[in-house]
């Protein structure tokens, strides 16, 4: 009954409340592949956060069995298996009494690590999470903003290298441009750590960015929809999901969509381009080869168009965003090093994206 | 005599009387406090809604009720309940010692149940999903943090306490209320002032010990995260 493909299975669960009649959780099935982020999402009171919290059996379901790696873990001690599984909640929840690096360290602790080993990882979180260890370790959580403080949870979940980390709306209290920040750091982290990741949110958009598959809830724990996100914004399974989803897929749909996929236009940089004046844009480049303003665009004037950069790591809707903010109806497309790699058209979104073969 | 030169007259006898007033009353908190805070921790781990039978549901039936009887127990003026006690265990610092302790149980008591119930639930939630069992939670987490609170509610029992030891001399406790008790029932008569106005200043000086015993033990048993 070993089935290694996924990390979590649930079959039949079920949860219903003392006192109440109906199910908060009706017999789900569900299974969440190993190394994938699945984001569990659905309308307030649906039942994200006791489908979350049955999988590490802080909620006793009343019904189905729970498989963690192949292992029936429905009837195990909750405690041990909870040491095993990362566990993070909104509020942070770090334990005021305690430094930053004891924080960290409660779980190891608790499996009986020996010291010196406690203390380096949790340097080794601090700096994974991006916090400075020599700055970071020796303080208090409430000398913490509320990001960092988000940051140094996510790090005790990992204290022990749990394969499966749950977290129920890690970032849903954190200020926009912070949570935005968090979750391109908390991608960052996850291909290096690549764990089994189940993840609440009432966010769409966090949805789609972080999730490789979207697990969409109607109410009373009914599982609407369970795709990639892709499939859940373009073809929603029912009217419940595709109300949930709403207006505006097309344009969320864009912000799954890397650059670093997309056919480019040509561009050429100023001392290339001499004497090629013919249909490819030419940039103005400064000393370090960063393009700084057009010298010459095929169809306008190029004096009169701001020459706006977005990075290759970044998704459509970046380039959009770009484009819009600086009124411009193209965008030169660089790398790290803030060098050219090619040119995307406002046009071009219209006429349709065309996409090179993955990993080509 | 004047107060001073009572003083310097009977210096060693009031030495001893303040004295044995700081231990009586020590002695009747600690043991009260002890009772309280472990009684606290026991009633203290139980649920919001528990369901019936269960032992959360005893455990905060046994809260509701000790509290209510150590409250009742405060309503009681001391005096009466000093000699309550004396037909079942006589005069002398055995009743002295009980009546006081008991006393002593409901403000520790309250504050034990407050603190401990008052902890943050996003920091009970995050251990539980830790792996953090029960006890390890009361005693590692609930308990720090609330120690602030159950602190002071010793301290306050404390001075409370003070005071209510004068009374136990109605039926031969120790301490100043030896001093006080003669002093007041003789008012008028030679030396009744000064004993009244020493035993009275006295209580004060054990009073800014304690004071002085718990700022100090505030200091090193407050974990410093939660330091205000
Ligand atoms: N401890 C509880 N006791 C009784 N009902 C609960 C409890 N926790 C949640 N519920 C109910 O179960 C349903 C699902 O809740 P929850 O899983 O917290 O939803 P979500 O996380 O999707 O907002 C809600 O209707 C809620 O009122
Ligand atoms: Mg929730």
């Amino acid at each position: 009954m070993s089935d290694t493909e996924n990390m979590i299975v649930l079959e039949a669960v079920e949860k219903i409340y003392p006192g109440s009649s109906s199910p908060a959780v009706e017999r789900l099935d569900m299974a969440i592949p190993r190394g994938e982020i699945v984001m569990l999402i659905g309308p307030s009171g649906c039942g994200k956060t006791t489908t979350l919290k049955m999988m590490n059996r802080l909620i006793e379901p009343t019904g189905g069995r729970i498989i963690l790696d192949g292992d029936d873990v429905t009837d195990v001690n909750g405690d041990q298996l909870r040491r095993k599984i990362g566990y993070v909640i909104q509020q942070g929840g770090l334990f005021p009494h305690y430094s930053i690096a004891d924080n960290i360290g409660v779980v190891p602790k608790m499996l009986g690590w020996d010291k010196n080993r406690i203390k380096e990882r949790a340097d080794e979180l601090l700096h994974l999470v991006g916090l400075e260890p020599s700055t970071y370790r020796d303080r208090y959580p409430r000398q913490l903003s509320g990001g960092q403080q988000q940051r140094v949870g996510v790090a005790r979940a990992l204290a022990a290298d749990p394969p499966v980390m749950l977290m129920d709306e890690p970032f849903g209290a954190i200020d926009p441009i912070t949570r935005d920040r968090l979750q391109d750091e908390f991608l960052e982290i996850q291909r290096t750590v690549g764990k089994t990741i189940c993840f609440v949110t009432h966010d769409l958009q966090e949805a789609v960015k972080l999730g490789d598959r979207i697990a969409v809830f109607g109410t009373g724990g009914r599982l609407a929809q369970y795709d990639s996100p892709d499939t859940v914004l373009t073809s929603p399974a029912d009217d419940f999901v595709s109300d949930f989803v709403g207006g505006g897929a097309a344009v969320r749909r864009l912000s799954l969509l890397e650059l670093s996929r997309l056919e480019l236009h040509p561009i050429e940089t100023e001392e290339k381009a001499v004497g090629n004046r013919n249909g490819t844009p030419v940039a103005e480049v400064d000393g370090s080869g960063r393009p700084v303003a057009w010298r010459h665009l095929p169809d306008r004037d190029a004096a009169g168009t701001t020459l706006v950069t977005v990075p290759l790591s970044g998704t459509v809707y970046d380039a959009v965003d770009v484009m819009l903010d600086g009124s411009a109806s193209l965008v030169a497309v660089v790398d790290e090093e803030g060098l050219p790699q090619g040119v995307l058209h406002w046009n071009d979104l219209v006429a349709g994206l065309k996409t090179r073969e993955r990993g080509a | 005599m004047n107060v001073f030169q009572y003083f310097s007259a009977n210096s060693q006898q009031i030495l001893f009387l303040t004295q044995a007033h700081f231990l009586y009353v020590l002695i009747c908190v600690g043991i009260g406090s002890a009772i309280s805070i472990v009684l606290g921790l026991i009633v203290s781990t139980g649920e919001p809604n528990p369901t019936r039978f269960s032992f959360d549901w005893w455990a905060t039936g046994i809260r509701e009720g000790s509290l209510l009887i150590t409250a009742a127990v405060l309503t009681v003026p001391s005096l009466a309940l000093f000699v309550l006690f004396l037909p079942i265990t006589g005069l002398g610092v055995t009743t002295a010692i009980i009546v006081l302790t008991v006393y002593s149980l409901y403000t520790v008591l309250r504050n034990t149940v407050a603190g401990l119930t008052s902890v943050d639930r996003a920091v009970l939630e995050s251990a539980r999903g830790l792996g953090y069992g029960r006890v390890r939670r009361l005693l590692t987490i609930q308990l720090p943090l609330a120690w602030p609170v159950i602190l002071n509610g010793i301290r306050v029992t404390t001075l409370i306490s003070i005071s209510i030891a004068v009374v136990g001399s109605i039926v031969q406790g120790p301490g100043l209320g030896q001093l006080l008790l003669t002093g007041i029932t003789r008012i008028g008569a030679a030396n009744a002032f000064p004993q009244v106005l020493i035993g009275t200043f006295m209580c004060l000086v054990v009073a800014a010990v304690f004071e002085i015993a718990f700022a100090i033990v505030q200091r090193l048993t407050i974990p410093r995260g939660i330091r205000v």
